[in-house]
C-alpha cells in the first residue's frame, strides 16, 4: 500500500476533490468524523473537478481537466483506470447509474452531455444544443431522469431529461446566478442546488414544481451532495466542506482539510447500494 | 527504503518548504504529499488550477505562482482557465482569444481589452454578396471586411456611388447612366 493515501474505511463516507487528491471524511450517522479524514487517492498532477461514486463495484469515477478524461479506481488502493480518454476538453460534472452501470458527464468546452458504460464503450451524446456552461449532472435511475446545472451567464438554467436525453425540459430559470453544484435526494423526492451567483441553497419538488430556499449567504458553492437531512458543499472561498442541516436551514458544521486550497466535486459514498429497481427494468 | 539497513536508507524529501513526502512502493516514485500553498504536483513543480508559474524553476527562473493573466476576458466560475506552467488562456470569453485573450477570435473585430463587455469584439457580419469569397472574417481592430471591387461599407453591404447589382456576387458594376439625362 502507498503510505500517502488510505482505502476507504467501511461505512459511509463523503469523498470530495481537492487539486490532485480525493480525500474522504467518514460519516457517523450524518457527523463527519474529521480526525479520520484522509486521502484516499493522490494523483499530483491532475486536477480534478467531478467525483462519483459507484456503489456496486466501489469505484470511484472522476473528471480531470489536465489531460481531459474519465477515469475510475477502486476505493481499497487500486491504480487508475482509464474510461474516457478522447474527444473531451473541459468534462466537469458525473454522475454513476448503479443500476444502468453507465456513467455520464458534462463538457463545459465541447458544451455537451454525454454517456457511455462504465468500461467506457457504447458512448454516446445525450444533448449538444443549448447548452453553454454544463456543469453538475446527477441521475436518478430507479424514475430514469437525469438532472443538469449550466451556469451561463446570460441564462443560467437548471434541466432535466430522461436518460437517454428525450423529454428534454427546464426546471428552473428564475432567480439564479451560477447555479454550480445541484443533488437529489430520492427518499424526500427533492432537487437541490447550489448557487454560487444567488448565494443561495435551494431546493424544489421536480414533479410538484414547489421550490423553497433552505439557506441563504453562502459563499461559493462549488459541488454539492446530500444525505438524509444534511447537505455537504465545497466552498471555494472557504476552501472547506460546510454542512448544512436541511431542515433547521442552519450550517451545522464544516470541514477544513489541511490543505488550504479549492475543493471541487463532491459524494456520497455508501457501503450498500440504495434499493430500488432500474425503470427499464420496470416497465 | 528504512529496510535496507544503510545509513543512507533515509534521505530528506525532494520537496520545498519541508513538505512531506512518501515512496510509491511499486514505481519508487517519490511524491510530496504536503506542498506548499498554492503549489502541487509530484514534487510541488505545478501550480494549483487557475494559477500559473514554475515555482521550482524547473525551465529557467523561478516564477511563483501566480492567478492567470487573461485581460479580464475569463469567468472566474470556470475551470482550467489558463496552462499551469506557461500561463496560456485556455478559455477565453466575450469572443477573444489568443494567448492572453488579447484578440478577437476570427470572426469578430473589435476592443478585446475594453473594459465594458460590449465594447469587446462584434461579429465581422461581412455581407456574404459583397465580401471576396463569401469570407466571414475582418480585420482586428476596424472590422472592414475584404470588400469585391466598387463594394463599399465595413461589411461590404453596399455599392460605391455609381455603381448597382450587389448582388451579382462578383461586385458592384457601372450604372451607366446617360449624364445629360440623370441627376447625380
Amino acid at each position: 500500500p502507498r503510505p500517502d493515501v488510505h482505502p476507504l474505511p467501511p461505512g459511509t463516507n463523503l469523498l470530495f476533490a481537492q487539486s490532485g487528491r480525493i480525500e474522504f471524511v467518514p460519516l457517523e450517522s450524518y457527523d463527519m468524523k474529521k480526525t479520520k479524514a484522509k486521502t484516499v487517492l493522490h494523483l499530483p498532477e491532475k486536477v480534478i473537478i467531478g467525483v462519483a461514486y459507484d456503489c456496486v463495484e466501489k469505484m470511484v469515477y472522476w473528471t480531470d481537466i489536465t489531460s481531459p478524461s474519465i477515469s475510475k479506481a477502486n476505493l481499497q488502493g487500486g491504480e487508475p483506470v482509464p474510461v474516457i480518454t478522447s474527444d473531451l476538453e473541459s468534462p466537469e460534472g458525473i454522475a454513476v447509474d448503479h443500476l444502468g452501470r453507465t456513467v455520464f458527464w458534462t463538457d463545459s468546452m465541447k458544451d455537451r452531455i454525454e454517456m457511455a458504460t462504465l468500461d467506457g464503450a457504447q458512448r454516446r451524446v445525450l444533448v449538444d444544443t443549448d447548452l453553454v456552461n454544463p456543469r453538475a449532472i446527477i441521475v436518478d435511475p430507479v424514475r430514469g431522469v437525469m438532472y443538469w446545472a449550466d451556469w451561463n451567464r446570460e441564462a443560467p438554467k437548471i434541466e432535466t431529461a430522461a436518460m437517454d436525453g428525450t423529454n428534454r425540459k427546464v426546471l428552473v430559470q428564475n432567480g439564479l446566478g451560477l447555479p454550480n453544484g445541484l443533488t437529489y435526494d430520492s427518499q424526500s423526492s427533492l432537487l437541490c442546488w447550489a448557487d454560487a451567483g444567488s448565494h443561495m441553497i435551494e431546493c424544489m419538488d421536480p414533479v410538484q414544481g414547489t421550490r423553497r430556499k433552505v439557506k441563504e449567504g453562502i459563499q461559493y458553492p462549488f459541488g454539492m451532495t446530500s444525505y438524509g437531512k444534511n447537505i455537504y458543499y465545497t466552498d471555494w472561498l472557504r476552501d472547506a466542506v460546510v454542512v448544512v442541516d436541511r431542515h433547521a436551514a442552519k450550517e451545522t458544521d464544516e470541514f477544513l482539510p489541511q490543505k488550504r486550497t479549492r475543493v471541487y466535486g463532491i459524494t456520497m459514498a455508501h457501503t450498500q447500494c440504495p434499493s430500488g429497481q432500474n425503470y427499464c427494468s420496470v416497465n | 527504503d528504512s529496510t535496507v539497513g544503510s545509513p543512507r536508507d533515509c534521505q530528506p524529501c525532494p520537496c520545498p518548504g519541508g513538505s512531506t513526502c512518501a515512496v510509491v512502493p511499486k514505481t519508487k516514485e517519490v511524491v510530496c504529499t504536503n506542498c506548499p500553498a498554492g503549489t502541487t504536483g509530484k514534487s510541488c513543480e505545478l501550480c494549483d488550477d487557475g494559477f500559473f508559474g514554475d515555482p521550482l524553476g524547473q525551465d529557467g527562473p523561478v516564477r511563483a505562482c501566480r492567478a492567470c493573466k487573461c485581460n479580464d476576458n475569463i469567468d472566474p466560475n470556470a475551470v482550467g482557465n489558463c496552462d499551469r506552467e506557461t500561463g496560456e488562456c485556455l478559455k477565453c470569453i466575450y469572443n477573444t482569444d489568443g494567448f492572453f485573450c488579447d484578440r478577437c477570435k476570427e470572426g469578430f473585430y473589435g476592443k478585446p481589452l475594453a473594459s465594458d463587455p460590449k465594447d469587446k469584439c462584434k461579429p465581422c457580419s461581412c455581407s456574404p454578396y459583397g465580401t471576396v469569397g463569401r469570407q466571414t472574417s475582418c480585420l482586428q481592430v476596424t472590422g472592414q471586411c475584404t470588400c469585391l471591387p466598387h463594394v463599399t461599407n465595413r461589411d461590404c453591404s453596399a455599392c460605391e456611388p455609381g455603381y448597382f447589382n450587389l448582388r451579382s456576387g462578383t461586385g458592384c458594376e457601372r450604372c451607366n447612366c446617360n449624364p445629360i439625362g440623370s441627376t447625380d
